[in-house]
């Protein structure tokens, strides 16, 4: 089986730095790779351990993620080889952009089976990058899912459901994302990431890939959202039972209890 | 049928998105489900409805292709879809077929004449962008519950099924029964601050002395079990707006927050004071939940 996952390698909004006038500053926050990427690249490396085959890690991004410590830090999560399509103008590219040139790089590589992702970026989190790859691939795709099991020439997928559980076949090629607790992902141990100093790393031009451009506003403006103003009273909680009694005391008398 | 809108869902939960259209525009709901859902939107006061069935085999995600395909003819100005995971994999099928843009997180949308201007959150909701598009757009909400009848019925356009990829092999029902964060006026909500799953009950004691649901963060109800999904709060889970929202044991990341912005009033109790959810609390507390929880249920208790 030929498995790539798509991983991003980014920064945790939680981490940046906002003006006043909505710019954001991302120098203080570290990128890594996707929490929930790491999900993925362990499911892929369950179905190779039993189906065979290999693990690619394909990532689309700025510059950044082409250097030493980001494809070290994806090669140690379990993957055969990377393909990396880095370009200063994917840096924060937009979900149909970088579908588009993850759709170009999965039929680069060629004979691709299955494409699994993560639940979602840690940045964006849009949840949609999975669904337009499927699309642009013209394969079938689910959200949600749990450990596949390889029957034949299909795949098994248990995915979540508003109401319970659906256990699907899925016809391969295809395009799923993984839930964030479909299995226990490994942390990469010294001997991982030794291992992925001489694993291979392809580097695809975005220019060779002919990538048309997206869709752009006609008017665009950014700002700081408008939070809602909190009193951000803080009561000495010491003494917990008085600490208690006054919580409950205040929040009677605002007419909250 | 060439409304300006076409919104697609597979549940009857998309009070919220029609809530988000503002001015007297036609909508038309595409609905890739069941019968059910079709019967509970037919006066949901929308413009038609369209309707591709699914069944105990076909998931909706196996009529992709096909929705693309519908919504394409139809060439609507704005495709809508409430943010949850098989809308998604429809929405990406349409938006691709349009070749539009896809903008996740909007929480205000208008059509005009010529154009469609929204405002949408970037990065969990880091910063807001106020856009205005010229063509057509596909964009991802918040579906809310499911909107109120309005007495008058319109008409259902039938389309057969073509799936394609994907069959259902079994269903089996949850054991968690589901809870309706989304309604509550009070929610008492525990993170990872709870150290054991016997200690869940120590925060159910708390909610039932508050009369409030719980909820959770995302860690305790996905990777831990704790709690139902459908149970957790935040960009990825519940968007709530309690009157009052109690976050016990929860650091109040991005990610967690942006499902409780719209709380009237939050207590934060945490034992680390510099937690980032004291930045955005009403009232905070500065603890161990183990010491608080049990004197709080017990000085409510005591109002009774
Ligand atoms: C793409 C993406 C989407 C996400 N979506 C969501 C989402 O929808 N909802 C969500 O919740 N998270 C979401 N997350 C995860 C989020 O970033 C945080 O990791 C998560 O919210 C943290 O949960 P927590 O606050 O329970 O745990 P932690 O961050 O570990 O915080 C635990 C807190 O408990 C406190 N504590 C510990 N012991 C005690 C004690 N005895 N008494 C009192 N306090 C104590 C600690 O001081 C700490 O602040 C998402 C992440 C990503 C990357
Ligand atoms: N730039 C990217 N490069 C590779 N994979 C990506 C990229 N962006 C998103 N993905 C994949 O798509 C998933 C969902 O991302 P998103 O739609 O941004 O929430 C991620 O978990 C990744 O697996």
């Amino acid at each position: 089986m030929k498995i790539v996952i798509a991983y991003k390698w980014a920064a945790n909004p939680q981490d940046a730095d906002v003006a006043a006038d909505g710019r954001i500053d991302w120098s203080r926050a570290k990128s890594g790779f996707g929490e929930y990427d790491a999900v993925a690249a362990e499911v892929a490396r369950r179905l190779v351990d039993v189906a065979g085959g290999e693990v690619i890690g394909l990532s689309v991004g700025g510059p950044e993620i082409a250097s030493g410590l980001a494809r070290k830090g994806a090669l140690s999560r379990g993957l055969d080889r990377l393909v990396i399509v880095a370009d200063p103008s994917l840096d924060h590219a937009d979900p149909v952009t970088t579908a588009r040139v993850l759709a170009a790089a999965v039929e680069q590589i060629g004979d691709v089976d299955l494409v699994l992702t993560g639940d979602a970026s840690v940045d964006v989190a849009g949840k949609i990058v999975p669904a337009l790859l499927a699309a642009r691939l013209g394969w079938p795709t689910l959200a949600d899912c749990g450990q596949p099991t390889v029957t034949g020439a299909a795949l098994t997928v248990d995915r979540a459901t508003a109401g319970g559980r659906q256990q699907i076949t899925v016809q391969l090629p295809a395009v799923l994302s993984t839930a964030p607790d479909a299995v226990v992902p490994r942390v990469p141990g010294m001997k991982d990431i030794l291992a992925a100093a001489k694993r291979p790393v392809q580097e695809l031009a975005v220019a060779d890939l002919a990538i048309a451009p997206a869709t752009l506003p006609v008017s665009a403006a950014v700002s700081r959202p408008q939070l809602p103003s909190r009193r951000r009273h803080m009561i000495d909680a010491t003494d917990p039972a008085a600490a208690a009694r006054s919580l409950v005391a205040e929040l009677t008398a605002a007419g909250t209890l | 049928m060439s409304s300006p809108i076409w919104m697609i869902t597979t549940s009857p939960a998309i009070g919220g998105a029609l809530g988000l259209v503002e001015g007297d525009v036609e909508v038309t709901v595409l609905v890739v489900g069941d019968q059910a859902t079709v019967d509970a939107l037919t006066e949901a006061g929308v413009t038609a409805l369209v309707h591709v069935p699914t069944s105990d085999t076909v998931p909706p995600e196996a009529l992709a292709a096909q929705v693309g395909q519908l919504v394409a003819e139809a060439s609507p100005s704005v495709v809508v879809a409430p943010a949850r995971g098989p809308e998604r994999a429809l929405l990406a099928a349409a938006a691709t077929a349009l070749d539009a843009p896809v903008l996740p997180a909007v929480t205000s949308l208008r059509v005009d004449e010529y154009t469609v201007s929204l405002v949408r959150g970037l990065y969990g909701g880091l910063v807001a962008a106020t856009e205005t598009y010229s063509g057509p757009i596909a964009v991802l909400v918040d579906g809310g519950v499911a909107p109120a009848p309005t007495g008058t019925a319109v008409p259902v356009r039938q389309v057969a099924p073509s799936p394609a990829g994907l069959t259902i092999v079994s269903t089996s029902a949850s054991q968690q029964a589901s809870v309706d964060l989304g309604s509550a006026t009070r929610v008492v909500a525990v993170g990872r601050g709870l150290k054991a799953r016997e200690d869940v009950e120590l925060i159910e004691k708390l909610a039932a002395a508050a009369g409030a649901q719980v909820g959770c963060s995302r860690p305790l109800a996905e990777g831990q079990d704790w709690f139902a999904k459908d149970q957790y709060v935040g960009i990825s889970g519940q968007h709530i707006a309690p009157d009052l929202y109690l976050a016990i044991g929860i650091s109040g990341q991005l990610q967690h927050m942006a499902g409780v912005r719209g709380a009237t009033t939050i207590v934060a109790i945490n034992a680390d004071e510099k937690a980032p959810v004291f930045t955005e609390c009403d009232y905070g507390l500065v603890g161990d939940l183990y010491d608080i929880v049990p004197a709080l249920t017990a000085a409510l208790t005591e109002v009774g």
